[in-house]
């Protein structure tokens, strides 16, 4: 995949991500976590081979399917996107409201959505006065309106603390015990080594390691 | 439907709301734009009506010469009928002509014989048209050289050359108050992108439709066109008023006919929404280089 310049985002890049698998895309600045996350969710296009997507080629989607493949994930950026002057669970209810939901499925939703991350006790707070978890977990239950199969974090503990990050995990992984698929971009490597799941280690554009082939070759 | 109808059209009103002062200047720009627009055009269609109605403006009278035969005089007639810019002939004879004076005048017409000539009244279309339609009279034989054709050509060309000031004045000083009108236009629907570029990051976040993102800001350029353009309408009544409340202080005896407010509403809010919706399209479609 190259950015316009002929920048090379990333390169000989060969994965396959299982449906209800955990996986952490790690790497410096830079790597390619962010761009192969947005191969995912169609910021990008690939420029060369193929992605797909639950057996969809996603470089032959067409601009207007876009919304519709952001409908099958959630998406949660790494600056939580919340909009200040809305209390939490106006934020999720705006999210519902744009992609459709009528009224009364938003007041009957938005309750079990936010009680669903653990954020339902500060439904009518607004965010400057939640922490960077609580605000991260309004994130995440925006993330969830759409009861996505495919949940995908830029890191998602990027400005929290050990104890905040590792509440965000523990959040994720029970989602994805639910089955969700989760897909995770982070630096934070002492999270990441103490959740033991599969670890994708990308460099300059490349994937250097993969956890799962690791584990699968036989011991020498 | 209705849910996200109610939803785009929620997300408009609050843009406008927030954007208050670019909402005011595009609004205002856009109703003083029309205001000129329209009231220049009304006022230009009155001067016309007003013109019309001066008695002999567009008459012209053509002296034929001494013996001119009958078919000679419906040949010459319906030559002139088919000249561009003339509106009617009438052939007035000289019998009927020196009936009249003789009636009008008897103390100075006793014992004199018919002076006149036959003679035709030729009204013209427009006031533009007075000297070429004179012109092509004149190269006609059965004219008289001699008064030939007489009309007012100096209050012609003097109505005419203040109806074409009139006319490229405003329309000069309304376009480009227009187009002023549109770069606000555009420029607040820009601001109303950078404003809520978060809201919009979040729609295309969770999937909303090209039409959810977009048709908000469609609407904000609409509503401020409709806005414009009503209160330009407003304005022309108002100003109509106070013209007319000017000429009865004058005790001045023009009529002037009552001014359509309504039909002016409509016709000037639909060419100001459908001018904001072209503008904020625009602005719309036109990449965002600030983000």
């Amino acid at each position: 995949m190259e950015y316009p310049g002929y920048v090379t985002g990333l390169r000989d890049v060969s994965l396959q991500i299982n449906k209800g698998d955990f996986v952490f895309f790690v790497g410096k600045t830079g790597a390619g976590k962010s761009t192969l996350i947005k191969l995912l969710t169609r910021e990008v296009s690939h420029t060369q081979g193929i992605v797909t997507l639950d057996g969809r080629d996603l470089g032959r989607i067409r601009e207007r399917e876009i919304p519709g493949l952001r409908r099958e994930m959630g998406i949660v950026p790494q600056d939580f996107a919340l909009l200040p002057r809305k209390r939490v669970w106006e934020n999720v209810a705006y999210a519902m409201r744009a992609v459709g939901h009528s009224r009364t499925e938003v007041r009957r939703k938005v309750p079990a959505i936010l009680d669903s991350v653990n954020i339902g006790h500060r439904a009518d707070a607004f965010p400057h006065q939640l922490s960077g978890g609580e605000q991260q977990r309004v994130a995440i239950a925006r993330a969830l309106i759409n009861n996505p199969q495919l949940l995908i974090a830029d890191e998602p503990t990027g400005n929290l603390d050990a104890v905040r990050s590792w509440e965000i995990m523990e959040l994720l992984k029970s989602l994805n015990l639910k089955g969700t698929t989760v897909l995770v971009a982070s630096h934070d490597e002492m999270v990441i080594h103490r959740m033991a799941r599969r670890i994708v280690t990308l460099e300059a554009g490349a994937i250097v390691s993969d956890s799962a082939n690791e584990e699968a070759k036989p011991d020498a | 439907m209705l849910d996200r109808i109610a939803f785009v059209f929620g997300e408009a009103m609050i843009a406008l709301r927030r954007n208050g002062f670019m909402t005011f200047a595009a609004i205002s720009t856009v109703a003083v734009s029309l205001f000129l627009l329209g009231g220049l055009g009304y006022a230009y269609m009155r001067a016309v009506d007003y013109a019309h109605a001066i008695p002999g403006k567009f008459d012209m009278r053509v002296y034929l010469r001494q013996g001119t035969d009958a078919s000679a005089i419906s040949g010459a007639a319906a030559k002139i009928r088919a000249l561009p810019g003339v509106a009617s002939v009438a052939w007035i004879p000289k019998e009927k002509a020196w009936a009249k004076e003789k009636k009008e005048d008897p103390a100075n017409t006793i014992g004199i014989d018919n002076p006149y000539p036959d003679a035709f009244k030729i009204t013209i279309k427009r006031l533009s048209d007075g000297d070429p339609v004179a012109d092509q009279l004149r190269q006609m034989s059965v004219i008289d050289p001699d008064p030939g054709v007489v009309y007012l050509k100096d209050e012609q060309h003097l109505i005419d050359e203040g109806l074409k000031v009139m006319r490229w004045l405003g329309l000069f000083i309304a376009s480009l108050l227009f187009f002023t009108a549109g770069v606000l236009i555009f420029n607040a629907i820009k601001l109303t992108i950078t404003h809520r570029r978060r809201e919009i990051r979040i729609m295309q976040l969770v999937g909303a439709s090209t039409f959810t993102v977009k048709v908000p800001f469609l609407i904000e350029g609409t509503v401020q066109g409709i806005l414009g353009g009503c209160i330009s309408a407003l304005m022309l009544y108002g100003a109509q008023n106070v013209f007319l409340k000017f000429l009865m202080d004058l005790d001045a005896r023009v009529q002037i006919s009552a001014f359509p407010t309504l039909f002016a509403m409509a016709i000037l809010g639909s060419v100001g929404g459908a001018y904001g919706l072209l503008c904020s399209w625009l602005a719309v479609a036109t990449p965002n280089r600030a983000q």
